[in-house]
Protein backbone atom coordinates (compact mmCIF):
# COMPACT_ATOMS: atom_id res chain seq x y z
CA UNK A 1 0.00 0.00 0.00
CA UNK A 2 1.51 3.45 -0.97
CA UNK A 3 1.90 6.34 1.40
CA UNK A 4 -0.81 8.33 0.42
CA UNK A 5 -3.27 5.81 0.93
CA UNK A 6 -5.98 6.58 3.30
CA UNK A 7 -6.94 4.18 5.89
CA UNK A 8 -10.35 3.32 5.44
CA UNK A 9 -11.85 3.65 8.79
CA UNK A 10 -11.38 7.33 7.53
CA UNK A 11 -13.30 6.73 4.44
CA UNK A 12 -17.08 8.26 4.30
CA UNK A 13 -19.12 5.28 3.26
CA UNK A 14 -21.84 7.20 3.00
CA UNK A 15 -22.16 9.98 0.68
CA UNK A 16 -20.21 11.26 -2.55
CA UNK A 17 -16.88 9.84 -1.47
CA UNK A 18 -17.50 6.20 -2.22
CA UNK A 19 -16.08 5.29 -5.64
CA UNK A 20 -18.06 5.44 -8.65
CA UNK A 21 -17.59 1.93 -10.78
CA UNK A 22 -18.52 2.72 -14.62
CA UNK A 23 -18.73 -1.40 -16.12
CA UNK A 24 -17.88 -1.14 -19.49
CA UNK A 25 -18.64 -4.78 -21.59
CA UNK A 26 -15.73 -5.75 -23.31
CA UNK A 27 -14.79 -8.87 -25.21
CA UNK A 28 -12.37 -11.29 -23.01
CA UNK A 29 -10.76 -11.47 -25.70
CA UNK A 30 -9.92 -7.60 -25.80
CA UNK A 31 -6.38 -8.40 -24.53
CA UNK A 32 -5.01 -11.01 -26.12
CA UNK A 33 -6.63 -10.78 -29.58
CA UNK A 34 -3.69 -8.72 -31.43
CA UNK A 35 -5.90 -7.70 -35.13
CA UNK A 36 -2.96 -8.70 -37.85
CA UNK A 37 -0.95 -11.72 -39.53
CA UNK A 38 0.50 -14.13 -37.01
CA UNK A 39 2.85 -16.84 -37.42
CA UNK A 40 4.55 -18.12 -40.89
CA UNK A 41 4.53 -15.80 -43.44
CA UNK A 42 2.68 -15.73 -46.76
CA UNK A 43 -0.57 -16.57 -47.77
CA UNK A 44 -2.33 -17.36 -43.96
CA UNK A 45 -3.80 -20.97 -43.61
CA UNK A 46 -5.89 -20.21 -41.13
CA UNK A 47 -8.29 -17.06 -40.70
CA UNK A 48 -9.10 -16.50 -36.63
CA UNK A 49 -12.47 -14.56 -36.39
CA UNK A 50 -13.75 -12.96 -32.88
CA UNK A 51 -17.11 -12.07 -32.60
CA UNK A 52 -18.29 -9.51 -30.46
CA UNK A 53 -21.39 -8.32 -28.71
CA UNK A 54 -23.35 -11.31 -29.49
CA UNK A 55 -26.61 -12.36 -27.47
CA UNK A 56 -26.62 -15.79 -26.65
CA UNK A 57 -29.39 -17.98 -24.47
CA UNK A 58 -28.79 -21.28 -23.09
CA UNK A 59 -31.99 -22.88 -22.97
CA UNK A 60 -33.25 -26.12 -20.81
CA UNK A 61 -36.17 -27.70 -20.33
CA UNK A 62 -37.50 -28.47 -17.14
CA UNK A 63 -37.90 -31.89 -15.97
CA UNK A 64 -40.53 -33.63 -17.87
CA UNK A 65 -41.22 -30.69 -20.46
CA UNK A 66 -39.00 -30.95 -23.07
CA UNK A 67 -41.96 -31.56 -25.67
CA UNK A 68 -43.68 -28.13 -24.66
CA UNK A 69 -40.14 -26.88 -24.88
CA UNK A 70 -39.94 -27.88 -28.43
CA UNK A 71 -43.01 -26.94 -29.41
CA UNK A 72 -42.34 -23.11 -28.13
CA UNK A 73 -39.01 -23.21 -29.88
CA UNK A 74 -41.50 -23.81 -32.76
CA UNK A 75 -43.55 -21.33 -32.23
CA UNK A 76 -40.64 -18.74 -31.57
CA UNK A 77 -38.41 -19.73 -34.30
CA UNK A 78 -40.42 -21.24 -36.72
CA UNK A 79 -37.71 -24.15 -37.01
CA UNK A 80 -37.79 -27.59 -34.75
CA UNK A 81 -34.86 -26.77 -31.95
CA UNK A 82 -32.15 -28.96 -32.20
CA UNK A 83 -32.23 -32.77 -30.82
CA UNK A 84 -29.40 -34.52 -31.88
CA UNK A 85 -25.81 -32.50 -32.00
CA UNK A 86 -26.63 -29.80 -34.81
CA UNK A 87 -26.81 -26.54 -35.46
CA UNK A 88 -30.04 -24.76 -37.27
CA UNK A 89 -29.78 -21.45 -38.71
CA UNK A 90 -32.75 -19.69 -38.82
CA UNK A 91 -33.53 -16.06 -40.67
CA UNK A 92 -32.41 -13.93 -37.61
CA UNK A 93 -30.88 -16.91 -35.38
CA UNK A 94 -29.28 -19.80 -35.14
CA UNK A 95 -29.94 -22.83 -32.66
CA UNK A 96 -27.48 -25.02 -31.41
CA UNK A 97 -27.57 -28.00 -29.92
CA UNK A 98 -25.36 -28.25 -26.59
CA UNK A 99 -26.89 -31.49 -24.46
CA UNK A 100 -30.00 -33.27 -23.79
CA UNK A 101 -33.00 -31.25 -23.90
CA UNK A 102 -31.04 -27.93 -24.26
CA UNK A 103 -29.50 -25.73 -26.53
CA UNK A 104 -28.27 -22.37 -27.34
CA UNK A 105 -29.75 -19.25 -28.76
CA UNK A 106 -27.13 -17.39 -30.41
CA UNK A 107 -28.33 -14.14 -32.04
CA UNK A 108 -27.91 -10.07 -32.45
CA UNK A 109 -29.59 -6.80 -31.58
CA UNK A 110 -31.87 -7.90 -28.80
CA UNK A 111 -34.44 -9.84 -30.81
CA UNK A 112 -33.80 -13.13 -28.73
CA UNK A 113 -32.23 -11.81 -26.16
CA UNK A 114 -33.12 -13.36 -23.23
CA UNK A 115 -35.79 -10.57 -22.04
CA UNK A 116 -37.34 -11.18 -25.30
CA UNK A 117 -37.42 -15.22 -24.94
CA UNK A 118 -38.54 -15.62 -21.48
CA UNK A 119 -42.65 -15.43 -22.05
CA UNK A 120 -42.43 -17.76 -25.13
CA UNK A 121 -40.55 -20.44 -22.39
CA UNK A 122 -42.49 -19.93 -19.14
CA UNK A 123 -42.95 -23.02 -17.73
CA UNK A 124 -41.14 -25.59 -20.17
CA UNK A 125 -37.26 -24.09 -20.12
CA UNK A 126 -34.99 -22.39 -17.66
CA UNK A 127 -33.35 -19.28 -19.50
CA UNK A 128 -29.67 -18.65 -18.97
CA UNK A 129 -27.99 -15.59 -20.28
CA UNK A 130 -24.77 -16.76 -21.84
CA UNK A 131 -23.84 -13.13 -23.96
CA UNK A 132 -20.89 -12.50 -21.45
CA UNK A 133 -19.78 -15.53 -19.98
CA UNK A 134 -19.01 -16.60 -23.27
CA UNK A 135 -16.43 -15.80 -26.67
CA UNK A 136 -16.93 -17.12 -30.27
CA UNK A 137 -14.11 -17.75 -32.15
CA UNK A 138 -14.68 -18.18 -35.90
CA UNK A 139 -12.26 -20.74 -37.14
CA UNK A 140 -11.58 -20.94 -41.36
CA UNK A 141 -9.24 -20.81 -43.89
CA UNK A 142 -7.57 -23.77 -45.97
CA UNK A 143 -5.89 -25.02 -42.97
CA UNK A 144 -9.04 -24.76 -40.48
CA UNK A 145 -8.99 -28.64 -40.12
CA UNK A 146 -5.92 -29.25 -39.98
CA UNK A 147 -5.25 -27.27 -37.04
CA UNK A 148 -8.06 -28.32 -35.48
CA UNK A 149 -7.18 -31.75 -35.55
CA UNK A 150 -4.77 -31.01 -33.03
CA UNK A 151 -6.66 -29.92 -30.89
CA UNK A 152 -9.88 -32.05 -31.31
CA UNK A 153 -10.42 -35.64 -31.08
CA UNK A 154 -13.99 -34.88 -33.26
CA UNK A 155 -13.69 -36.03 -36.56
CA UNK A 156 -14.51 -33.20 -38.53
CA UNK A 157 -13.80 -34.57 -42.00
CA UNK A 158 -17.06 -33.05 -44.50
CA UNK A 159 -18.25 -36.35 -44.87
CA UNK A 160 -18.78 -36.48 -41.19
CA UNK A 161 -19.32 -33.13 -39.86
CA UNK A 162 -20.82 -31.28 -43.07
CA UNK A 163 -22.43 -27.78 -42.61
CA UNK A 164 -24.40 -28.18 -39.66
CA UNK A 165 -22.79 -30.17 -37.41
CA UNK A 166 -21.97 -29.33 -33.69
CA UNK A 167 -20.79 -31.07 -30.58
CA UNK A 168 -20.17 -30.17 -26.82
CA UNK A 169 -16.84 -31.43 -26.55
CA UNK A 170 -13.11 -30.61 -25.29
CA UNK A 171 -10.19 -28.67 -26.68
CA UNK A 172 -7.20 -28.60 -24.61
CA UNK A 173 -9.15 -29.76 -20.95
CA UNK A 174 -11.69 -26.50 -21.87
CA UNK A 175 -15.16 -27.30 -22.64
CA UNK A 176 -16.34 -25.87 -25.90
CA UNK A 177 -19.48 -25.98 -28.24
CA UNK A 178 -18.16 -26.17 -31.70
CA UNK A 179 -19.82 -26.21 -34.93
CA UNK A 180 -19.97 -25.64 -38.49
CA UNK A 181 -21.53 -22.74 -39.97
CA UNK A 182 -22.25 -22.32 -43.18
CA UNK A 183 -19.36 -22.43 -45.88
CA UNK A 184 -17.66 -18.94 -46.90
CA UNK A 185 -15.56 -18.61 -49.81
CA UNK A 186 -15.80 -22.09 -50.62
CA UNK A 187 -14.29 -23.04 -47.31
CA UNK A 188 -15.38 -24.42 -43.94
CA UNK A 189 -16.32 -22.29 -41.43
CA UNK A 190 -15.66 -23.83 -37.35
CA UNK A 191 -17.16 -22.10 -34.97
CA UNK A 192 -16.03 -22.10 -31.10
CA UNK A 193 -17.79 -20.96 -28.19
CA UNK A 194 -15.76 -20.82 -25.30
CA UNK A 195 -16.35 -20.09 -21.31
CA UNK A 196 -14.88 -16.53 -21.40
CA UNK A 197 -12.56 -16.72 -18.22
CA UNK A 198 -10.76 -19.69 -20.75
CA UNK A 199 -11.03 -17.85 -24.01
CA UNK A 200 -7.70 -16.24 -23.21
CA UNK A 201 -5.69 -19.24 -22.24
CA UNK A 202 -7.76 -21.09 -25.32
CA UNK A 203 -6.99 -18.44 -27.70
CA UNK A 204 -3.28 -18.87 -27.34
CA UNK A 205 -3.53 -22.57 -27.88
CA UNK A 206 -5.22 -21.75 -31.01
CA UNK A 207 -2.47 -19.60 -32.37
CA UNK A 208 0.34 -21.68 -30.95
CA UNK A 209 -1.90 -24.64 -32.75
CA UNK A 210 -2.13 -22.22 -36.55
CA UNK A 211 1.53 -20.72 -36.06
CA UNK A 212 3.17 -22.88 -38.67
CA UNK A 213 0.05 -22.64 -41.16
CA UNK A 214 0.04 -18.68 -40.80
CA UNK A 215 -2.55 -16.93 -39.29
CA UNK A 216 -4.62 -13.75 -40.00
CA UNK A 217 -6.47 -12.48 -36.92
CA UNK A 218 -9.62 -10.09 -36.92
CA UNK A 219 -12.51 -9.44 -34.59
CA UNK A 220 -16.16 -8.44 -36.64
CA UNK A 221 -19.25 -7.62 -34.64
CA UNK A 222 -21.15 -9.72 -37.71
CA UNK A 223 -22.71 -13.32 -36.79
CA UNK B 1 -10.64 -46.78 -23.86
CA UNK B 2 -13.80 -44.53 -25.91
CA UNK B 3 -17.10 -44.31 -24.40
CA UNK B 4 -20.03 -44.16 -26.69
CA UNK B 5 -22.45 -41.36 -25.46
CA UNK B 6 -26.44 -42.01 -26.15
CA UNK B 7 -26.55 -38.23 -27.05
CA UNK B 8 -22.41 -37.53 -28.81
CA UNK B 9 -21.56 -40.52 -30.01
CA UNK B 10 -18.19 -42.03 -29.30
CA UNK B 11 -15.91 -39.62 -27.21
CA UNK B 12 -12.49 -40.00 -25.78
CA UNK B 13 -11.76 -41.16 -21.94
CA UNK B 14 -10.62 -37.45 -21.02
CA UNK B 15 -13.76 -36.58 -21.80
CA UNK B 16 -15.62 -38.42 -18.52
CA UNK B 17 -15.66 -38.79 -15.07
CA UNK B 18 -15.98 -41.93 -13.50
CA UNK B 19 -18.41 -42.08 -10.36
CA UNK B 20 -18.30 -45.83 -9.52
CA UNK B 21 -20.97 -48.41 -9.17
CA UNK B 22 -24.31 -47.59 -10.13
CA UNK B 23 -25.63 -50.99 -8.52
CA UNK B 24 -26.58 -48.94 -4.93
CA UNK B 25 -29.72 -48.16 -4.40
CA UNK B 26 -30.38 -45.26 -1.86
CA UNK B 27 -32.18 -46.83 0.96
CA UNK B 28 -35.64 -45.40 2.44
CA UNK B 29 -35.58 -42.80 5.40
CA UNK B 30 -37.05 -45.43 7.74
CA UNK B 31 -34.36 -48.25 6.34
CA UNK B 32 -32.16 -48.36 8.90
CA UNK B 33 -28.24 -47.21 10.51
CA UNK B 34 -26.88 -50.77 8.49
CA UNK B 35 -29.22 -50.45 4.93
CA UNK B 36 -27.43 -46.68 5.47
CA UNK B 37 -24.01 -47.78 5.74
CA UNK B 38 -24.07 -50.33 3.67
CA UNK B 39 -25.52 -47.70 1.17
CA UNK B 40 -22.74 -45.24 1.79
CA UNK B 41 -19.47 -47.43 2.23
CA UNK B 42 -19.99 -51.11 1.48
CA UNK B 43 -19.20 -51.90 -2.59
CA UNK B 44 -18.06 -54.76 -4.37
CA UNK B 45 -14.91 -55.70 -5.93
CA UNK B 46 -15.93 -57.04 -9.39
CA UNK B 47 -13.88 -58.64 -11.56
CA UNK B 48 -15.61 -58.99 -14.75
CA UNK B 49 -19.28 -56.86 -15.88
CA UNK B 50 -20.47 -54.39 -13.90
CA UNK B 51 -23.03 -51.53 -14.09
CA UNK B 52 -20.96 -48.44 -13.51
CA UNK B 53 -22.06 -44.01 -13.61
CA UNK B 54 -19.90 -42.46 -15.69
CA UNK B 55 -20.30 -38.54 -16.45
CA UNK B 56 -19.91 -36.86 -19.66
CA UNK B 57 -18.61 -33.58 -17.77
CA UNK B 58 -16.59 -32.28 -20.86
CA UNK B 59 -19.14 -32.51 -23.32
CA UNK B 60 -23.04 -32.97 -23.04
CA UNK B 61 -23.00 -33.19 -19.02
CA UNK B 62 -25.19 -36.18 -19.28
CA UNK B 63 -24.89 -39.05 -16.66
CA UNK B 64 -24.08 -42.25 -18.07
CA UNK B 65 -25.02 -45.92 -17.06
CA UNK B 66 -22.05 -48.14 -18.63
CA UNK B 67 -21.83 -52.12 -18.94
CA UNK B 68 -18.43 -52.33 -18.51
CA UNK B 69 -16.49 -55.65 -18.03
CA UNK B 70 -13.22 -54.64 -15.56
CA UNK B 71 -11.34 -57.56 -16.56
CA UNK B 72 -11.37 -56.43 -20.28
CA UNK B 73 -12.38 -52.98 -20.02
CA UNK B 74 -15.18 -54.18 -22.81
CA UNK B 75 -17.96 -51.80 -23.15
CA UNK B 76 -21.32 -54.12 -23.85
CA UNK B 77 -23.81 -51.12 -23.53
CA UNK B 78 -24.03 -47.52 -22.77
CA UNK B 79 -27.73 -45.46 -21.73
CA UNK B 80 -28.11 -42.32 -19.89
CA UNK B 81 -28.76 -42.75 -16.47
CA UNK B 82 -31.91 -41.71 -14.76
CA UNK B 83 -32.16 -37.99 -15.05
CA UNK B 84 -29.99 -37.70 -18.03
CA UNK B 85 -31.97 -35.17 -19.81
CA UNK B 86 -34.96 -33.92 -18.26
CA UNK B 87 -37.00 -35.42 -20.85
CA UNK B 88 -36.52 -38.63 -19.22
CA UNK B 89 -37.57 -38.03 -15.85
CA UNK B 90 -41.41 -37.50 -15.27
CA UNK B 91 -42.69 -37.48 -18.59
Amino acid sequence: MSNSAIPSSTIPMEGSSVAEFSWEVRSPLDRALVAGPYGAQGDAGVALTEIRNFDLVQVMARRGKASEMAQAAQARFGVAAPETPKSIGTSDATLIWSGPDQFFVLSKGGKHSIEALAPGFAGSASLSDQSHARALISISGMKARTMLAKLSSIDLHPDVFGVGAAAATSMDHTSVTLWRGQDRGGQAVFNLLVFATFAESLWHTVLDSAAEYGVTISHSEEL
Amino acid sequence: MRIVCPFCGERELGEFTYLGDAKPQRPAADAGEEAVYDYVYLRDNIAGVMNEHWYHGAGCRAWLKVTRNTLTHEISAVEPAAGAGAAKVGA
